[in-house]
């Protein structure tokens, strides 16, 4: 029995309990604001046992896939409920699980207006988010890529800051658009398929076996890269990021730049690289002058800003164009870069969008100008600070580190003059990263400040954990490299159709 | 024609003795209720009906009337549509005592046999008869609202005159088809010998462009935001719904489902992109509600026609589908503006009237979002299987520079769809909706149901996609008018890797 629908399922269904949850108390007069936040809880630990449950079942074959489940959908068009799950989708699987049980313990509670919706929307968010990565029929993909904009727009848009509104419309319009071209893509693909084989499917592992001319393949290719661009975001289309990123809601930040962002490298994984290998190849150069771009231009604004989510915002574009630049690469080693960089990045820049949210609710300012030092008010904080935006700023010995460091290397093969380059974004990402370090946690204390409580121990707990987990990934990513990376197509399409054999 | 070989199809005659009936009760005493009764058994009547006809089809298919399951899908969303619209207008005209409005009820009927028996319709005769019944009666359905005299006699007016003259270009049409062609069969004109093969071309496209009117395809698309705009919500739901079923699935009878003439296809390509990108930039200037739904469904009618434009395997299910989705949502969005109308003052056009409707009014705000993003085209909404399936047709015949307009009137779309839900959000210091007049049962209830169709119609679409499309008439007159049409041929689907 496949447990991949109910992770699928699971998150939804309990927040619709949890806006049930939250009407009824509302209709009963019970003074208990925090029903639905506890039914949260209540879904993510489940929902982590579940998962705890599926990461110890040994890998049915020696593919790398770890589970599969199969359901007929909509028998006219060839389209199934199919999932799939490999060490891929798996450790971003606990990367989503693990921020959003730290949005829960940090910043949810604070939610009073309408606590049921924003819990149910932030729930929904997270099936979309792990339905992206496991489906492997195109169709159930896009369904899946689409679902989750629509209750991040809502979450922005609804319990953002001051200029949510325009800020989450840019959000949906520049998804909602790029993910139209990767429509397209996925239609010529299934109608280039049915006209080779005379099948109308869906599925991933059969259209992989594709024929397709050079041109084809890399129209196509470009269609998915698009909507993935957009997504991670590389450069030219990236202008949504530092609006909907310094706008959201803290919970929403933190979901953004920790999950939704490693949608779109994910998706260049399982659907570029993998799908158009050879289309890939070709196009890589303008891929990792892409990547440069980003990282240089992504770390110059981020040193120019005052707003202290905005300058996290901008250091994700910088980020990501790594995971661009590893990824393009064309070797083994930068996509193990790319993988090892997205799951850093997603720890230390999510907890970094939760101290931010943390000192805004504070202090009540995101203006680094206004901040001051709070070492001495709240040292916790602080050094939670601290640590990520060093881990930020690549640290070696913390996990950013060893993503960069690896995709250096398969830079350095394939031209060392972009190898150099992006280099240089690293000193700049110093630059930054210290700025917001001097700035925020140790310049002399605002005279007049009052001092904000500092985080209680469950927190940081939490937080402690975070920090773990980016240390063990900067000193020991021996297993990450080897477990995290996407398995074979070649040994699944085989296999597939026997494995499940009696 | 003689007795022996009539052949009609069910609804038409339990229509029109609807309409006698209520007629009748009428002459006898005004009572509005009574009207609305008669009128909502009549659609049942027929609906049930629906399948069922009466005599047998003449075997060389001269007959007047067809039913195949493309005629019988289009008539039941049409007479399911009319009976929504029924219910959205009952609180008005109940409520509305010191005048009798029975003219109302009579003229809906009148309208909605108008329309199915355009989509029954085999030859030229009960199309034009339909079009014109439907037409003579939406005049008087638009111009029914009497405290807002003026505007609702303009709107009339220009409807009279743009429709008297898309009907006069359709019949000056038809009277060259069967000038050249000497057969009133609703097929395209092939010229007999002896006359000019240009001759019947002309009259193609004349019926054609008296369609497009009918349709509101750019550049025949001026007169609709003026007249959704002075009717009444319901009327403009049965402008925007019922006769756009009417009017397209006439055109896909007509023209069926195979490659166009050639001579058509460049006329066809540019119609469609001035409509698209028409319909949706003209949507993003409006700052009323009916008017935005108006340029939106100008839009929407393009989509329809990439469709219609790419015969293929899909086309059949891409064109169903969107059918039901558009007329679903669209529905869905004038009952809501029904619902919360008369509490705006200005029957709820000014789009900044809904400013915090999720504040105040979190049921019709909520289902109202849900119908817009099945418009624009988002899941888990019907609307989204819709485009997809549109698409998907566009990408097999690919039409490439179609789908780049499709990809950008969507983009456009979408901003002018979630700017009303933005604005539904907006708090603001007051809210400017105070809440809803009197309970209304029959409303909320009505958008519970259509919200329930869009969000199961787009998880579980499978239904939806049987072929129902007619056969190709030009090539097989003859067995297009049996009442069976040949089987489509049924899509190998991928042999699943078996489950658990």
């Amino acid at each position: 029995m496949s447990l991949l629908p109910a992770l699928v399922v699971l998150p939804v269904a309990g927040g619709v309990i949890a806006w049930l949850a939250d009407r009824l108390h509302v209709g009963t007069g019970v003074r208990m604001r925090s029903i639905s936040w506890f039914v949260s809880v209540v879904v993510l630990v489940l929902e982590t046992v579940l998962l705890v449950v599926e990461s110890l079942r040994p890998a049915l074959q020696a593919g790398g896939w770890r589970d599969h489940f199969f359901l007929p959908w909509i028998a006219q068009m060839g389209i199934a409920v199919r999932l799939d799950m490999d060490g891929l989708s798996l450790s971003l699987i606990w990367l989503s699980l693990l921020l959003c049980l730290a949005c829960v313990m940090f910043s949810t509670r604070q939610v009073t207006v309408s606590a049921g919706v924003f819990h149910f929307l932030f729930l929904s968010t997270l099936t979309g988010i792990i339905g992206t990565f496991l489906a492997t029929d195109l169709f159930l993909f896009f369904f899946f890529w689409e679902l989750m904009l629509v209750p991040m727009f809502v979450l922005i848009a609804q319990w953002g800051h001051e200029d949510r509104q325009r800020a989450a419309m840019k959000f949906f319009i520049f998804t909602q658009g790029s993910g139209l071209l990767m429509l397209l893509s996925i239609l010529g693909l299934v109608i280039i398929h049915y006209r080779q084989t005379g099948v109308l499917t869906f599925d991933y592992f059969a259209l992989a076996s594709t024929g397709l001319s050079p041109l084809g393949s890399m129209l196509l290719m470009l269609g998915f890269f698009v909507a993935f661009a957009v997504k991670l975001p590389v450069v030219p289309v990236h202008v949504w990021l530092p609006d909907a990123h310094t706008q959201a809601p803290t919970t929403a930040s933190v979901v953004l730049a920790g999950i939704l962002l490693k949608t779109g490298g994910y998706g260049m994984i399982r659907f570029d690289i993998m799908l158009f290998p050879d289309a890939t190849s070709r196009f890589g150069p303008v891929a990792m002058g892409l990547g440069i771009a980003g990282i240089l231009y992504g770390a110059w604004l981020s040193c120019e800003q005052d707003d202290i989510k905005r300058l996290i915002a901008y250091s994700s574009v910088s980020h990501m164009g790594f995971v661009l630049l590893g990824l393009f690469s064309g070797s083994w080693i930068g996509m193990q870069g790319a993988i090892i960089q997205m799951l850093a990045h997603g720890l230390s820049t999510g907890a970094l969008f939760l101290i931010a949210g943390s000192i805004q609710d504070r202090v009540h300012s995101r203006d680094m100008r206004m901040i001051g030092g709070l070492w001495a008010a709240m040292p916790r904080l602080s050094g939670a600070g601290v640590f990520f935006a060093v881990a930020s700023l690549g640290m070696p010995g913390l996990g950013n580190f060893a993503g960069e460091f690896l995709v250096l290397l398969a830079t350095w093969r394939v031209s060392p003059a972009m190898a150099v380059m992006a280099a240089a974004g690293l000193v700049l990402a110093a630059v930054y990263s210290l700025r917001l370090v001097n700035r925020v946690f140790l310049a002399p204390t605002r005279p007049g400040a009052q001092p904000g409580t500092d985080f209680p121990a469950r927190q940081m707990a939490l937080l402690g954990g975070i920090m773990v987990a980016v240390i063990v990934l900067g000193l020991y990513p021996r297993p990450f490299m080897t477990f995290a990376v996407p398995s074979a197509l070649s040994v699944t399409a085989a296999a597939s159709g026997e494995r499940r054999a009696p | 024609m003689i007795g022996h070989d009539i052949f009609l199809p069910a609804p038409l005659p339990v229509l029109s003795a609807g309409t006698m009936v209520m007629l009748l009760a009428i002459a006898w005493r005004r009572n509005v209720i009574r009207s609305l009764v008669i009128a909502v058994v009549t659609l049942l009547a027929a609906l049930v009906s629906v399948s069922h006809a009466f005599g047998t089809p003449p075997a060389d298919g001269t007959g007047l009337f067809v039913q195949d399951r493309w005629a019988i899908y289009t008539a039941v969303l049409i007479l399911l549509s009319v009976l929504c619209i029924v219910f959205m207008s009952w609180r008005d005209l109940v409520r509305d005592a010191a005048h009798p409005t029975d003219e109302y009820p009579l003229l809906m009927m009148l309208g909605t046999l108008g329309a199915t028996s355009m989509v029954f319709s085999a030859s030229y005769m009960p199309f034009f008869l339909g079009v014109e019944i439907l037409g003579i009666s939406l005049m008087g359905l638009i111009a029914s609202r009497h405290y807002r005299f003026a505007q609702a006699t303009e709107a009339a007016m220009k409807y009279l005159i743009l429709s008297g003259v898309s009907s006069a270009i359709l019949l000056f049409g038809m009277g060259l088809a069967y000038g050249v062609s000497g057969s009133l069969a609703f097929v395209p004109p092939v010229a007999a010998a002896g006359f000019a093969p240009s001759m019947a071309q002309v009259a193609t496209v004349m019926i054609l462009a008296g369609m497009f009117f009918k349709l509101s395809a750019v550049p025949f698309h001026m007169w609709l935001p003026d007249v959704m705009e002075g009717a009444p919500p319901p009327i403009a739901a049965f402008t925007a719904v019922t006769a756009k079923i009417a009017i397209f699935a006439s055109l896909v009878r007509y023209f069926g489902t195979g490659p166009l003439p050639p001579f058509l296809q460049g006329v066809i390509y540019a119609v469609i992109i001035l409509t698209i990108m028409g319909g949706n930039l003209l949507a993003l200037c409006q700052n009323s509600l009916t008017r935005l739904m108006a340029c939106s469904s100008i839009a929407h009618m393009g989509y329809l026609l990439i469709a219609f434009f790419s015969p293929g395997r899909l086309q059949g299910g891409a064109m169903t589908v969107y059918l039901m989705a558009y007329t679903v949502s669209t529905l869905g969005v004038f009952t809501i503006i029904c619902a919360c109308a008369t509490a705006m003052g200005q029957d709820g056009n000014r789009i900044t009237a809904w400013k915090g409707l999720f504040a105040t009014n979190p049921l019709p705000a909520t289902t109202m979002s849900v119908m817009l993003l099945s418009l624009a085209g988002i899941p888990p909404t019907i609307g989204f299987f819709a485009k997809f399936e549109i698409a998907g047709t566009g990408v097999e015949l690919q039409r490439d520079v179609l789908l780049l307009v499709l990809v950008i009137g969507s983009i456009i779309g979408l901003y002018y769809y979630l700017n009303i839900i933005r604005v539904m959000m907006n708090g603001g210091a007051a809210p400017s909706l105070p809440i809803a007049r009197q309970p209304q049962p029959e409303l909320t209830a009505l958008t519970i149901v259509l919200t329930i169709i869009v969000i199961m119609g787009g998880l579980f679409p499978g239904p939806a996609l049987y072929p129902l499309l007619p056969a190709t008439v030009k090539t097989m007159p003859a067995r297009n008018l049996t009442g069976t049409p040949p089987e489509a041929p049924i899509m190998k689907t991928a042999i699943a890797p078996p489950a658990l």
